[in-house]
């Protein structure tokens, strides 16, 4: 193991999106911040409270988690991409670094921003709002382990992209809608139950159901099936982002 | 006998139809100054590429220092830096960093790093420049700055790939003699190249490419003397009966008081033809030799010229 390559590696992929942070951390919580004003603080008046929880808790949990997984799949793959296309990635695969080396150090950066941009969101709720967080542990464990997963899944996005058009089509076709759709500001037990149905389909919707139990203690899905989904697409992420890397699918001819 | 510095075998690499490279076999020594000529397309890219870890081979066999580059990848990449032929682009940090980082994959740590760097900075000219991002750089200092990525882990082989492609002339003498020392220390270098005036002045060998197959190998002074043509031409104050059986051997043309003399090495040739000429008893007013040069070997052997 190139234990200096793999350390150097992760430096500067969290370095890389440290030093733009008014692209990768401020616009997030900005966002955040105006839903939870605009959307919360106004809808509550119609809608006072859901599992009995006030609207804009209820909706803070899966503004994190939507923060989250768009973050860290964007840094990978956004990252990767721009690698590819501006020839830097040949300095990456002509050292000795593995494969396995240099899919970690990008994971291990996608992760941490998603962490960073999930920890802040939480802190903004806890200021904007009387939040007290159920399992303070737990939060941090569910945040990072879906960092870690949609990292994995923006790289394998990024190795496989060959235009920002392309990743941009499954940022908006896929990934937001599955946010929006995982039930970020309502219950899905407020839904038709064909709608329901499609709703446990969604991986995003064990997500954010899952945190919502860490922070709340109030969950549409059951905790233990959220984590192990969690866990789950994980394992499967990091496996598939890993083989693909050592495959050279996309970025050696 | 000692281990090759690169040693490539039936090496074979095609795209779709395209034949890239087929069937090559080059050898390499330790501390070998070597030129791989050929035009745009002609496959020097795609071979170096192979050996470096960025494509993959069909067939045949890579190896550095006696080691297979796919087995046994993380040493052979240790010991080649190169220096690719495209630029590079990084938005985010200073050049200084981006060495720091360069260094880093290849398993060095930053403050083992640093003395390297700062002597390469001073010795490429960008110490005033290391604060700097890489578009804020010209042409030029993005060139040296790519052979200063290439060097910063001291390899053994120097892999560049058309390093003066596009740079003034003074830049391209500068990284020539840097080249040199380089090679004086005891380093390898494998340069690829379509100018043909590089590949004469600095390599030792030189192999020639084109269309995916090594056509020929050798010094750039045995290849044009065994492929090329020199002449010699003489021009006599006096001419006088019989003096051509002095001239037995040479292969000459004559127009009056004028001879010209096909030679193979114009350098052994022209004290045997002046020898000659004092013991027929005529009057040199000139002499003049046409050396061969590596281009005209290259226009024998692929019937085009390199840049064509």
């Amino acid at each position: 193991m190139n234990w200096i390559g793999l350390n150097t590696l992760i430096k500067r992929e969290v370095g890389r999106f440290f030093s733009v942070y008014r692209q990768t951390v401020l616009p997030g919580l900005i966002s955040s911040g105006l839903y939870i004003v605009i959307f919360g603080f106004t809808l509550e008046q119609r809608i006072s409270e859901i599992q009995g929880v006030p609207y804009t808790l209820f909706i803070l949990p899966g503004l994190i988690m939507m923060n989250t997984l768009t973050n860290a799949t964007a840094n990978t793959s956004s990252s990767m991409l721009q690698m590819k296309l501006l020839q830097q990635l040949p300095d990456l695969l002509t050292a000795p670094l593995s494969g396995l080396e240099i899919s970690l150090a990008y994971i291990i950066g996608g992760t941490v921003r998603g962490v960073v941009n999930g920890i802040l969101v939480l802190i903004l709720g806890v200021f904007l709002t009387d939040l007290t967080v159920a399992d303070p542990l737990g939060t941090i464990v569910f945040i990072f382990l879906v960092s870690w997963a949609f990292a994995s899944m923006g790289l394998i996005l990024g190795q496989m992209a060959e235009s920002w058009d392309q990743l941009a089509m499954m940022q908006n076709f896929f990934l937001t809608p599955l946010s929006f759709l995982g039930g970020i500001f309502y219950s899905i037990k407020m839904l038709p139950e064909w709608a329901q149905s499609l709703s446990f389909i969604n991986p995003i919707y064990y997500m954010i159901n899952g945190i919502r139990y860490t922070i709340l203690g109030i969950s549409d899905s059951s905790f233990s099936f959220s984590f192990w989904m969690a866990l789950i697409l994980t394992v499967l992420f990091t496996t598939i982002a890993i083989l693909l890397m050592q495959s050279g699918k996309k970025i050696k001819q | 006998m000692p281990i090759p510095a690169i040693q490539i075998s039936g090496l074979t690499k095609s795209y779709g139809n395209v034949h890239a490279l087929r069937g090559v076999d080059m050898t390499i020594k330790e501390g070998e100054f070597f030129g791989l000529l050929g035009p745009n397309g002609a496959g020097k890219t795609t071979m170096i590429n192979i050996v470096t870890g960025l494509v993959f081979r069909d067939e045949g066999t890579t190896e550095v220092f006696g080691k297979d580059t796919v087995k046994d990848f993380r040493f052979t990449r240790s010991k080649i830096g190169i220096a690719a032929q495209e630029l590079s682009v990084d938005w985010f940090f200073p050049i200084e960093k981006l060495l720091v980082f360069q260094a880093g994959y290849y398993g060095i740590s930053e403050s083992d790093a640093k003395p390297k760097i700062d002597d390469l900075f001073e010795r490429l000219g960008l110490s005033k420049k290391r604060e700097s991002r890489l578009r804020q750089l010209s042409g030029g200092m993005k060139r040296r700055f790519q052979l200063a990525k290439a060097l910063v882990h001291d390899p053994d082989i120097i892999i560049l790939d058309e390093p003066t492609a596009g740079i003034d002339v003074e830049l391209r003498r500068n990284l020539w003699q840097y080249l040199r020392d380089l090679h004086s220390q005891g380093k390898t270098i494998l340069l690829t190249t379509h100018y043909i005036e590089e590949a004469e002045l600095l390599c030792e060998n030189v192999a020639i490419i084109d269309e995916g197959e090594i056509l020929k190998k050798g010094s750039p002074k045995d290849l044009t003397r065994e492929l090329g043509t020199a002449g010699i031409t003489v021009q006599l104050g006096n001419v006088r009966n019989g003096m051509e059986s002095f001239l037995d051997g040479f292969t000459f043309t004559r127009e009056e008081n004028r001879f010209h003399f096909s030679v193979k090495d114009p350098d052994s040739a022209m004290p045997k033809i002046i020898e000659q000429l004092s013991k027929a008893d005529v009057h040199i007013q000139s002499i003049e030799s046409k050396v061969s040069s590596l281009e005209d070997v290259f226009l024998n052997l692929t019937g085009k010229g390199i840049n064509e």
